[in-house]
């Protein structure tokens, strides 16, 4: 080894500390977009996350031509539907396909390929669409009903298992079969009644049959099209990937919601999130998310026009609740779980991790879901002597090195989060702080991603770990909170288990009727806020900067990533 | 002799190769946890999901026998797909090839065709505020860390410049998205980036050019030299310096498997597409067969590099004999 790889290395590491929301090592964020998945996420894209603020009210006509170049720090993994599972890649897979349905920015669902949205069966299993008439690939063959059928089958029919679709879980489950009775209607055939399926499973981008039904399963992993669709049916087709730098895509004319008024779109991989900020002011990028810490950086820049929405993505720590571990002889006592929160100023967190673009969280469901409560039965606002008498009263007494113990055990815990992501140490730091104040002796412990998630998942040997993460538009949150996910594999890492929440959720899954719904989950809500098993710190803010150039984008909380109604609609005013 | 020489050192290099590529490999196995390459997990994926998705990528095998099999493959010339993406490892490399050369041949030809003259006008004025002055800026070059310098270039030239009005560099990439790609662009698109990094051969090679030149020029033949009548200029350019440069040929060859791997911190912190930042992005994404196909890649070349710079100094250096 020379002198000089050894001084790389050092600098190496050096650099690694200086870009602290260095986010390409969120090997698993990358939530939302088209499945609307859920996933643990290393911290990064998914702060930026967010909600309604158009950015224009011009009145001016729209004009045709010219370009845009949008900037972020992920690159694309593929360009094929059902094999994506990240962000990045749905995002260009959304500007390039769209799906039988999409969403409005608050997510609501609106027809897309499909012309309404579909009819449901009485017994409400299952969904008959029509499709628009005249529907045309960009190559000018039609696109039917067959094309759906093929592309639902690459991700829950049993020919198609070797097609390595991250979809196959929840499609091999819910659906019994997807059929074109003819060539402008779609049929879906659930297994079971599944509330959130026309939510989470029909956004799906529709695939070409005539360029890839020929393919055998194992080279639709492999085909030249994930890298290169040479037919598309959304706003923009493909013209090329300059692997590691950009995607380049051109107007569709066959595009169902009208030709783009764009010539060009450019998706350009910058190296960060301080790249973005410095390229939106110098005019390389047209748009970009923005992260809260370059918030201020960039605000005052006159050629940049910014966005802020709530979004259902957010940071929660949980407690160990498995008995036969150090946390369920610890944290099993309710009142110590209540102790711990009412003991943490989250509104200061907010403003001093999160420079103030986020919202401290009053419930487990987010603020931009239509099941929010708003006031759920116990509220945690920042209350030392609340929190000191809780611990008291359950038996928790301080002893003479000022540690608090019951029956010789100390309150005393080690809490885990992934290392590289500043906002989460700082995050582990001030609960340390909040806690040793009441008698509580918590050390933060820093891991590697996938080692922190291998903890929630399947070692589970955890006393409590702080991560981040993000609800689809379904309220949903039995992955969770039910108790059936304690299993291996199961994202309920805390072990949580009670009996009314997994009645409540089980019920209102089956449940088609959204008032109902939104009853059930209130009901959920009240209890979460009283057993506390994984306490949320914040929701956070999505934030997008849009060059005062760029005309007719709608960001919002739902409208961020893969799912954008609006992408044919976009136009610059200097035509350039 | 030679001969004898290069078969021991090419059965060596073997086993550098066979060692560097289990060791990469068995990192990235043990730490990967329960990540699948190229898919983020999510509730829905049931464990027999998984199971299949690692099983569809040769996972599911002890990582010896996948290490085997790779190797087998690799002998034959098929460096497999990229679990990412699932596109031809040796297309991924070659696509980014090109544009590392450009980067780090540019800086090691401008490190070689600066330092040489800086190190002679050190030796030949040592003492003097000139040498001062280029220690200073040596030893800063040598101490800067190169993400530190390129940030802050970025700052400056790009950001600041564009903001009062200035003729600014882009900030990053090889070309520009739309419209770019021609030579003037490129080269745009270079001078920030090769600049941090002929920065740091810069220092290196003048201090090296500098300290030979000194002994070299202390030597009996140069007094000879100028006891003899010949030309100052002669003296340094034709006995002092053609000597002077021989060790340094070696350190040059030693960098030249950095025309492949030696990028990486620049081409991260510049987006610049090339080797080192695709083996950065793989490894975080725990891309075996990339990250296996570029390591490598590198490992043959550092090899091949060493080798190559141990010849040449035979060739340049007669004095020099393999035993």
């Amino acid at each position: 080894m020379s002198r000089r790889e050894v001084e790389q290395d050092q600098g190496f590491a050096q650099f690694e500390k200086f870009l602290d929301e260095w986010s390409r090592r969120d090997f698993l964020k990358r939530a939302g977009g088209a499945a609307a998945y859920m996933a643990f996420m290393a911290g990064g894209l998914e702060f930026l996350a967010a909600c309604a603020g158009s950015t224009t009210t011009t009145s001016v006509t729209p004009k045709k031509g010219g370009h845009i170049v949008e900037g972020n720090f992920s690159d694309i993994r593929t360009l094929n539907s059902m094999l994506s599972s990240d962000t990045a890649s749905n995002q260009l897979i959304g500007l390039m396909f769209d799906g039988l349905t999409n969403y409005k920015k608050n997510g609501d669902l609106i027809p897309a390929l499909a012309a309404d949205l579909p009819k449901t069966s009485p017994d409400g299993l299952t969904y008959t669409f029509k499709l628009r008439s005249g529907l045309k690939w960009s190559d000018g063959q039609p696109l039917t009903a067959d094309d759906v059928v093929f592309t639902y089958d690459l991700a829950y029919a049993s020919k198609y298992k070797d097609v390595a679709s991250p979809r196959r879980g929840d499609l091999e489950k819910y659906v019994a079969s997807v059929t074109a009775p003819d060539p402008q209607t779609v049929v879906i055939q659930t297994t079971q009644v599944f509330a959130p399926f026309l939510a989470n499973h029909t956004q799906y981008g529709i695939l070409p049959k005539h360029v890839l039904g020929s393919l055998a399963p194992k080279e639709i992993n492999t085909t030249d099209f994930n890298s290169g669709p040479s037919v598309t049916n959304g706003a923009f087709k493909f013209v090329k990937w300059d692997k590691g730098q950009q995607v380049t895509l051109a107007r569709n004319d066959n595009y169902w919601n009208g030709p783009a008024y764009l010539d060009t779109y450019v998706y350009k991989v910058v190296p960060d999130s301080v790249a973005v900020t410095n390229q939106l002011k110098t005019g390389e990028i047209d748009v970009g998310p923005v992260d809260p810490s370059q918030f201020d950086a960039i605000k005052t820049a006159s050629n940049v026009v910014m966005t802020e929405f709530p979004v259902p993505t957010f940071t929660f720590y949980a407690y160990n609740l498995d008995p036969s571990k150090l946390g369920g002889q610890l944290f099993s006592d309710k009142a110590v779980r209540q102790a711990l929160l009412f003991a943490l100023n989250r509104q200061q967190i907010v403003s001093a991790v999160f420079f103030g673009h986020g919202t401290v969280a009053n419930s487990v469901e987010p603020p931009t879901s239509w099941s929010y409560k708003d006031k759920p039965k116990v509220l945690y606002s920042f209350d030392k002597a609340k929190a000191e008498s809780l611990l008291d009263g359950a038996g928790w007494m301080k002893g003479s090195d000022g540690i608090r113990a019951k029956n010789g055990q100390k309150l005393k815990f080690t809490m885990i989060t992934n290392a590289g992501n500043k906002q989460r140490e700082s995050m582990l730091t001030v609960m340390q702080q909040s806690w040793k104040d009441i008698g509580v002796d918590a050390t933060p412990s820093l891991i590697q991603f996938p080692q922190l998630v291998s903890q929630i998942v399947s070692i589970r040997t955890f006393d409590v770990f702080l991560v981040g993460f993000n609800w689809a538009i379904d309220p949903d949150e039995s992955p969770l909170f039910h108790s059936r996910n304690t299993a291996a594999g199961g994202f309920n890492g805390a072990d949580f288990k009670n009996s009314e929440v997994d009645s409540i959720l089980d019920q209102a899954l089956v449940t088609l009727d959204k008032t109902k719904r939104k009853q059930l989950y209130g009901q959920f809500q009240d209890i979460m806020s009283d057993a506390v098993p994984s306490p949320i710190i914040l929701f956070n803010t999505g934030i997008w900067g849009v060059s005062t150039r760029v005309q007719g984008t709608d960001f919002g909380p739902f409208n961020q990533f893969g799912q954008r109604p609006w992408n044919s609609k976009v136009w610059v005013n200097d035509g350039k | 002799m030679l001969a004898k020489y290069l078969v021991r050192r090419f059965l060596a290099s073997i086993v550098v190769v066979l060692g560097v590529t289990a060791i990469t490999l068995i990192l990235m196995d043990r730490t990967r946890g329960t990540y699948v390459p190229g898919i983020d997990l999510n509730p829905a994926l049931r464990p027999e999901d998984i199971a299949r998705l690692r099983a569809g990528l040769g996972l599911d095998r002890p990582f010896y026998e996948w290490y085997l099999t790779w190797l087998w493959n690799v002998l034959h010339g098929d460096f497999g797909r990229s679990m990412i993406d699932g596109s031809p490892v040796l297309s991924h490399i070659l696509d980014r090839l090109p544009n590392t050369l450009e980067l780090t041949g540019t800086a090691i030809l401008l490190g070689v065709l600066i330092s040489i003259p800086l190190g002679v006008i050190g030796a030949l004025r040592r003492g003097s505020k000139t040498d001062h002055a280029l220690t200073v800026v040596s030893v800063a070059g040598f101490a800067v860390p190169q993400f530190w310098l390129g940030l802050l270039l970025i700052l400056v030239f790009s950001v600041t410049f564009e903001q009062h009005g200035l003729p600014w560099l882009p900030s990053s990439g090889a070309t520009s998205p739309v419209g770019g790609g021609d030579i003037l662009d490129r080269i745009e698109h270079l001078v920030m980036p090769a600049t941090v990094l002929s920065f740091f051969y810069l220092s290196l090679w003048s201090r090296f050019t500098r300290s030979s030149m000194l002994e070299v020029l202390s030597q009996d033949y140069i007094r000879t030299a100028r006891a003899k009548g010949m030309a100052e200029r002669r003296v340094v350019y034709l006995h002092g310096l053609r000597n002077a440069v021989i060790p340094l040929i070696t350190l040059v060859g030693l960098e030249l498997p950095g025309l492949v791997s030696g990028g990486l911190v620049v081409e991260v912190v510049f987006g610049w597409p090339g080797i080192g930042k695709l083996a950065f992005e793989r490894a975080l994404q725990y891309d075996y067969s990339t990250v296996m196909g570029i390591v490598f890649f590198a490992t043959l070349l550092v090899v091949a590099g060493n080798l190559l710079a141990d010849v040449l100094y035979a060739v340049l250096d007669p004095r020099i004999r393999y035993a």
